[in-house]
């Protein structure tokens, strides 16, 4: 060891010199034309401050109207009984579940995009971050409803949380319904606390600029006194990097945990190890999907091209496929399992699934959730963003589908052929979903709205400006007498 | 001041209608009552002049005392309880108390034991007492004690012009008639009765029949099921019917008859079938019985036949024919051999059929004489059973296994067919309806209804105005009773005399029908109890009238009938000019048989309407069912759906679009008359029969049954030797496509073990045969170590449950039981008894019964055809009904055809009481939780209703309260609270009477099944654990619990017991190597396992297989001894 070391400090130091450090390729700029930090700032404020543009209004009222279906939809369900959703047996869960799953997969892609590539250092993911959380929060509220609604009698729902009751009993920890209540939960409050918590800077941002007392009052209490001092921006710092890493495991485990409600059932093709890594792939699969869907239009509107790039939609589409890719695996490794499982009931299922009367909704879910993300191979798709949203678009639909498929083929034709049936839903089913797409899209507007749409603070960072070598200002070095040279602001 | 009570004001109608069962709301509405009420303080209380502190709290305290009686404020409503003043002798409150009965039908009265509480009839079962039937009963039965609390019945008598009329008036419009048609003896008055068996009736009759002897007495059954007995009576020269002893038979052919499920006498039939049937173990061979079978429809009968000839009803006399000239040629007659054996064959001569079947079925029939049967439909002529006790003499079966039993010398009736013509004469001044409904259900040739118009008429009947169309069409109604509620008696199918007692004073101005009979032969002072009392007396002398009522039976079997020249009759046999007629694809025959309200009589009873029936699988509706040939001719069959094509599931029978069946609209035309309905098809039919359920298409029969399916009568002819059929029959598909109710969309089995079965060779070399099949077969032992562990070991020391609180393990006292947690009252501590039940597939026959009794038992509410058609149907036992094709001609599994000649298969699935029962683990609200006894239990109180328990439930038994369909009306579901609350209605106030105390009214969003009848199970805890005082003798003996079905069951196919004792009869039951759980693999571990189906096919029958088809089915599939399956198919 001596003598190594010994070789190692002999080592002439200009073999050093001589070495020539590959150029490093150059990092895309992620906001383009030079704009600098008031740019920034007077941008993202600006769609806040200035008056709704007419399209939002028209946008808001018709999100308002649809969205009105949620409450009269649920209305008429409590109050008559859930025979007027479609469910019938052999499926007692239909649309309902369907819709909770999707509404999940939707929220996935902000807290992935958030927290996963924020511990990657992925800077790309700055532009789109606040949005995706905020798909993130409105996919949860969305998905909530479903689940809490399609039980039979909605005013008990309450004993699913472990409270003391007149009946002295506990709910049944066993039950992967039970896990649901706690996984979406936990994941609502940490994905809310890390989106609001990312937004108090900007908040602030906000609130300095206010010359009317409502918004000094609404941004001001909102902003928490956030004063921009450095002791804050530590500790800012330091919490945003602890819930990140919360998130990630949030990510994980929620779809996952939702998997368990099919996975640990005894039901064919529901009851397979492989739910758990395919539900999570699913869902940032659609959640990305989503991600794209939203802004795509959004950076038009608001002519963001500058700050939410053609880099940062390639970025998004290549994650796309590659996610996309493993649903496909996923796909194929259902198939293969049930064949080598040697399992009848299995191989039927998934024969059923691709042949039977429900074959429609698997030959959708194929070909929108395994062939449409294919043409992100290519930069010219990548490139014609009218075609990625549209194949934005088919991947929701196709994962939604998907959902359908894995919920209402497997319980329409399972073990005893003697109560298979179809699932049809009825119009208070659909109502209601449209109308949490409503809603959704309400939520979604109010938000760009009213709250900083981009990561003001976050973005100045991506900027060559805040790099500490940018212009003249070179490296730190050290001179002849240990004094740090250079650098600094 | 607003004044509630938990019943709402009684309407005008009410006030005015009877008092009895609403005395609390008369009691409420009298002024007195009212003002007193309406009162703010009791009278006395509000003049508080000159008084002291303490008069003053002495008045307070009692006002605030009283205030609670009738004033509002309270949160809770105010319920008022009325104590006995007088307390009725043995009624307890909360302890059913049980009576014997019977319930009458027109051949048969079916022995009955009626629980009622506080004195209303809730449930009916079997009379044990009664050997034949054994405790047993049938749907019907089982539906009557709804049709009393039925809010549709007759109510009040009316007159011409529907004024109402009380009894009073009643009486004096008989005694009116009795004036008028007394002194012209009788001439001009009409009589038209249902059948009837009861000694007592028939001792009225001859009083009227001697008062009047002119007049004329008609008896009248849209389905007329007394021909054997006319048979026989017209053979012996003395009234006697066949009574067959199945026990005894070992080979049965049975002709067109379907004697297990519709014929008179089918629950002693099926007693004795299902006891030769049975096989306990493999030594049993040589005792299991074989049955043949030749029939049009595919009936119950033919159901559980080994051997099955697919003929049309009108061919069946030519088969019957052809078999007995087989019979007499192979058995020479000892005289006049070549005579009889000419006219067979002359008879014969229509039929085609396979030789090498006739040959073979009578070959094997000759080989058990004195152990065969023959039997023959009711419906077939009289002639034919002739035919049959000839071959029944020949084979031995005189006094072996068929018993010519005598029945009561009755003077003959006329028919309806000689009322008609009366009418047409102008003969008929008045006409007397009893019971019965000629105006819907008379052969359409007669145009009854019609005639009825044009002639005066008084109807008695159990229906009233609105509800029934003959009583529309009387001038005169008088109400009548339901036998739940009247005085009466009738003979069984055997002869024994038992009562028909009632249970509860008429719910309404009715008049029972001894009475009026009485009054009608010019008692004024009729009275049903004395008639009764007196026939009794004459028929039992000496014996004692009270014992008979409370044993239910009295007498012996009726004496057999003999004679000595009981042989040949061949000159009879040469009378018979019948020719087979032509039946085929231009000239279709229509069967007709009993529906699901008979011949429409029970139409409005929802438990039967909504019973789908075995073989259809069919609800609320009937249908014309064709076989898959004319099926596909006609271009009704079905479109194979993707699948299909691909060839991986067997094709539907029907069309179903989104699990509806959608059926084409189809018009029978015969002879100029034409009626229309849904066509759909039923594998196994005879190729060119139509088969027709008549008692639909009711156009007046309430709430439930009005306009249910079509009416097949008009197509029905009252000429001509067999009423059941028609042929000459042309069917027109049309346009219109009606939805049907359709409980079951796919009839295979698709190669999966559900139903095992084996022939009775197989099972004789492999008696453990069923282990061996289904997925469990090849997986590892899943017991893991306890797999060494005797059945009742595995009961108790296996931990069951899979709540996160698990029970206590099973021989360990519960730790809030300080007594028994000492080491002395360990010792005492008893392992709860482990309840289990096994379903022996093999004598199942498939005949719904214990599906209503469960209904009837567990309160299970009806849904209607809507919801029905949606799949949400709640009867907690659920008859599954398979259909097995067989192997294609080329060995390969046969997919693309509807099967023609199917086998079929009954599995009767209710909850399993698994005891790793899936549901359990994924309710996160621990609403159904396992308890010591083994039972999967649900608390409804719990049940928040989020259906997973449902999805994860393997066999699909899981019932879900989609609305609330005990407060909500049928049709009005989607209407939420702004549709009608049937509570509120008068009419929930009567069928509320029916329902079982003992068991929950479930409300909306509230999954329910089956469970075991736990009250019944709790019921005779209680009442060991009093009996034994103290003792420690608190296990229920093995017998002592029956549940709702096991109790129902003609066959005793059901077994229920403790599992943990090695000599229960479940236990035994279980034992048998038969014995296996349905999807066993999935290690769920039900409680109710099921015995292996054997069949016992003719080797030399040219419908053989060495397999049942379902067996040939996946061996092909899988490709598992395809080779010995093609074989056998070919």
């Amino acid at each position: 060891m001596i003598a190594e070391a010994e070789t190692t400090v002999a080592r002439p130091p200009e073999v050093l010199a001589r070495v020539q450090p590959l150029a490093s390729p150059a990092r895309p700029t992620l906001v383009l034309n030079k704009r600098d930090f008031h740019w920034i700032t007077d941008k993202v404020c600006g769609i806040v401050e200035q008056p709704a543009p007419l399209w939002w209004w028209i946008c808001a009222a018709v999100a308002a109207m649809v969205a009105s279906f949620v409450p009269i939809g649920l209305f008429y369900l409590v109050s008559t009984g859930i025979g007027v959703w479609g469910l019938r047996p052999p499926e007692f869960w239909g649309w309902d579940i369907v819709n909770f799953v999707f509404w999940v997969g939707i929220a996935h892609a902000g807290t992935m995009i958030s927290s996963v590539l924020c511990l990657l250092r992925q800077k790309w993911r700055t532009a789109i971050s606040r949005t995706a959380e905020a798909t993130t929060i409105f996919g949860i509220m969305c998905a909530g409803i479903f689940p809490a609604f399609h039980v039979g009698r909605v005013w008990f729902a309450w004993w699913l949380f472990p409270v003391p009751n007149s009946q002295s009993t506990w709910p049944n920890f066993h039950s992967p319904l039970e896990w649901d209540v706690f996984a979406v939960n936990t994941y609502l409050t940490v994905s809310l606390l890390f989106w609001y918590m990312g937004m108090v800077p900007d908040l602030a941002t906000l609130r300095d600029r206010a010359k009317v007392t409502w918004r000094k009052y609404f941004y001001g209490i909102l902003a928490l006194g956030w004063r921009n001092s450095t002791r804050h921006w530590r500790n800012y710092e330091m919490a945003y990097l602890v819930i990140a890493g919360m998130a990630t495991s949030l990510v994980v485990s929620v779809s996952a945990i939702v998997s368990a409600d099919f996975a640990s059932s005894l039901q064919p093709g529901w009851h397979t190890a492989i739910f758990p890594p395919y539900f999570v792939a699913g869902a940032v699969f659609c959640g990305f999907a989503m991600v794209l869907a939203l802004l795509i239009p959004l950076r038009s509107l608001f002519k963001l091209e500058d700050v939410i790039t053609q880099y940062h939609i390639d970025c998004v589409c290549k994650a796309t496929l590659a996610i996309g890719s493993m649903v496909a695996y996923v796909y194929t490794m259902e198939f293969f399992i049930a064949w080598y499982g040697g399992n009848l009931f299995e191989v039927f299922t998934f024969i059923n699934r691709a042949f039977g009367q429900y074959a429609w909704a698997y030959w959708i879910m194929l070909s929108c959730n395994v062939l449409s993300p294919q043409l992100f191979w290519f930069k010219k798709v990548r490139r014609n963003l009218p075609l990625v949203f549209l194949v934005a678009l088919l991947i929701n639909l196709g994962m939604w589908c998907e959902r359908f498929v894995i919920i209402v083929t497997s319980l329409g034709n399972d073990f005893l052929p003697s109560s298979w049936g179809y699932f049809t839903p009825s119009v208070v089913d659909i109502f209601t979903f449209f109308g949490t797409l409503g809603m959704f899209g309400l939520l979604f507007l109010l938000f760009i709205r009213f709250l900083p749409m981009l990561p003001i603070s976050e973005m100045k960072h991506v900027l060559p400006e805040a790099d500490p070598h940018f212009g003249e200002r070179g490296h730190i070095t050290t001179g002849a007498d240990g004094v740090p040279k250079g650098g600094g602001l | 001041m607003k004044l509630k009570f938990h019943h709402p004001e009684p309407s005008a109608r009410e006030l005015t209608g009877p008092r009895y069962w609403r005395s609390l709301d008369n009691l409420a509405a009298t002024p007195a009552f009212k003002e007193w009420v309406v009162r703010e303080f009791p009278a006395g209380a509000s003049e508080l002049e000159g008084v002291n502190r303490r008069h003053f709290l002495k008045i307070m305290a009692a006002s605030f005392g009283l205030a609670g009686v009738g004033l509002s404020g309270c949160r809770q409503q105010t319920l008022h309880l009325l104590p006995y003043s007088k307390q009725p002798e043995r009624m307890i409150p909360g302890v059913p108390i049980f009576y014997a009965s019977s319930q009458p039908g027109p051949e048969e009265n079916l022995p009955l034991i009626v629980e009622t509480h506080d004195a209303r009839p809730t449930k009916v079962e079997g009379n044990p007492s009664h050997a034949a039937t054994g405790g047993a009963t049938d749907i019907f039965a089982q539906a009557s004690v709804l049709d009393l609390y039925d809010p549709d019945r007759a109510q009040r008598s009316s007159g011409a012009d529907g004024q109402p009329m009380s009894p009073d008036n009643v009486t004096d419009k008989l005694s009116q008639l009795v004036a008028a048609f007394s002194p012209m003896r009788g001439s001009g008055l009409y009589f038209l009765s249902n059948r009837s068996t009861s000694p007592a009736r028939a001792r009225v009759v001859d009083k009227i029949r001697q008062k009047y002897p002119l007049a004329v007495w008609a008896e009248y059954e849209a389905i007329d099921q007394s021909n054997p007995e006319r048979t026989a009576s017209a053979w012996f020269e003395t009234p006697a019917r066949p009574v067959y002893d199945f026990a005894k038979a070992k080979r049965v052919l049975s002709l067109d008859s379907d004697f297990l499920q519709t014929e008179p006498g089918h629950l002693a039939n099926a007693r004795g079938f299902a006891k030769a049937r049975s096989v306990e173990a493999e030594a049993d061979m040589e005792s299991m019985n074989r049955l043949y079978i030749v029939e049009s429809h595919y009936s119950l009968t033919g159901a559980n036949a080994d051997h099955r000839l697919r003929c049309a009803t009108a061919q069946v006399p030519a088969v019957a024919a052809l078999l007995a000239a087989e019979l007499f040629t192979q058995a020479p007659l000892s005289s006049r051999q070549d005579e009889v054996l000419a006219v067979l064959k002359k008879l014969g001569a229509g039929a085609t059929v396979d030789p090498k079947w006739v040959s073979a079925c009578v070959k094997d029939l000759l080989a058990h004489k004195g152990a065969a049967a023959v039997i023959a439909g009711s419906q077939l002529p009289v002639e034919l059973h002739q035919l049959v006790t000839l071959m029944n003499v020949a084979l031995g079966a005189v006094g072996q296994t068929v018993t010519y039993r005598a029945l009561p010398d009755r003077p003959p009736a006329a028919s309806i067919a000689d009322i008609a013509v009366a009418i047409d004469a102008k003969k008929v001044q008045t006409l007397v309806i009893l019971n019965g409904n000629p105006a819907y259900n008379a052969p359409g040739d007669l145009n009854f209804a019609a005639k009825l118009k044009t002639v005066p008429v008084i109807r008695y009947g159990y229906y009233g105005r609105q509800a029934d169309e003959t009583s529309a069409l009387a001038g005169t109604f008088i109400a009548g009773l339901h036998y739940l509620e009247s005085w009466g008696d009738g003979l069984t199918w055997d002869g024994r005399h038992v009562p028909v007692q009632p249970m509860i004073e008429p719910l309404f101005e009715g008049l029972g029908e001894l009475d009026v009979l009485g009054m009608l032969a010019g008692d004024p002072n009729a009275d049903a109890f004395k008639y009764v009392q007196d026939t009794f007396a004459a028929m039992h002398p000496g014996k004692s009238f009270d014992e008979w009522l409370a044993v239910g039976v009295a007498g012996d079997e009726a004496p057999a009938v003999s004679r000595d020249d009981v042989g040949i009759r061949a000159d009879a046999l040469a009378a018979w000019t019948y020719r087979a007629p032509e039946v085929s694809e231009k000239s279709l025959e229509v069967r007709f048989i009993p529906g699901a309200g008979w011949d429409g009589r029970y139409t409005n009873n929802g438990w039967l309407q909504e019973c789908p029936d075995p073989m259809t699988k069919l609800t609320w509706d009937n249908a014309i069912l064709v076989s898959p040939k004319l099926g596909k001719q006609l271009g009704v069959a079905p479109e194979p759906v993707l699948m299909n094509k691909l060839g991986q599931t067997a094709m539907d029978a029907n069309t179903f679009v989104k699990s509806v069946e959608q059926a084409q609209i189809g018009e029978i035309t015969v002879k100029g008359r034409t009626i229309r309905g849904p066509v759909s098809i039923l594998p196994g039919l005879a190729n060119w029969t139509l088969v027709v359920a008549l008692g639909y298409g009711r156009k007046l029969a309430g709430g439930v049954g009005q306009d249910v399916g079509f009416s097949a009568s008009p197509l029905v002819s009252a000429a001509g030797a067999m009423a059941c059929s028609v042929t000459g029959a042309v069917l027109k598909i049309l346009p219109d496509v009606y939805q049907l109710a359709n409980t079951q969309e796919h009839w295979s089995m698709e190669g999966r073990e559900l139903v095992r079965e084996a022939n009775i060779t197989e099972f004789h070399d492999k008696p453990d045969f069923a282990r061996e099949l289904g997925l469990e077969a090849h997986a590892p032992p899943i017991y893991g170590p306890a797999k060494v562990l005797s059945p009742q070991e595995k009961a108790v020391e296996i931990p069951r449950g899979q709540m996160l609180y698990q029970t206590q393990p099973n021989n360990e006292p519960q730790p809030n039981y300080p007594a028994w947690n000492t080491p002395e009252g360990r010792a005492d501590y008893p392992t709860p008894q482990q309840w289990g039940m096994s379903i022996d597939l093999n004598t199942c026959l498939g005949c719904n019964a214990c599906v209503v009794a469960c209904q009837a038992e567990n309160n299970i509410p009806i849904v209607g055809k809507d919801q029905v058609r949606r799949g949400r149907e709640m009867q907690w036992i659920r008859l599954d009904r398979y259909f097995a094709s067989g192997p294609g001609p080329d060995g390969n599994e046969q997919t693309m055809e509807i099967p023609e000649d199917p086998q079929v298969a009954f599995q009767s699935i209710a909850c399993m009481q698994c005891e790793l029962a899936p549901c359990e683990v994924v309710c996160p609200f621990a609403a159904t939780v396992h308890d010591d006894q083994g039972l999967n239990t649900m608390a409804y109180n719990r049940c928040v209703g989020t259906k997973y328990c449902a999805n994860n439930c393997p066999y699909k038994v899981r019932r879900f309260n989609f609305f609330d369909w005990n407060k909500r009306e049928i049709g009005h579901f989607n209407e939420g609270p702004l549709g009608p609350d049937y509570y509120a209605t008068e009419a929930s106030q009567l069928t509320r009477m029916q329902k079982n105390p003992d068991v929950t009214i479930r409300m909306r969003g509230v999954m329910e099944k089956c469970t075991y009848c736990v009250q019944r199970i709790e019921e005779a805890k209680i009442n060991q654990r009093v009996k034994a005082q103290g003792t420690g003798n608190i296990k229920v003996p093995d017998g002592t619990i029956k549940t709702a079905c096991q109790q129902v069951c003609p066959t005793q196919a059901i077994q229920f017991g403790d599992v943990s004792d090695a000599k229960s009869a479940v236990s035994i039951a279980k034992a048998s190597p038969r014995n296996y759980a349905v999807l066993g693999y999935l290690n769920t571990r039900p409680r109710t396992t099921y015995l292996a189906k054997i069949r016992n096919p003719n080797p030399e029958m040219p419908d053989y297989h060495n397999q049942p088809l379902t067996r040939l089915e996946e061996g092909a599939r899988y490709k598992m001894g395809v080779a010995e399956g093609a074989a056998a198919a070919t």
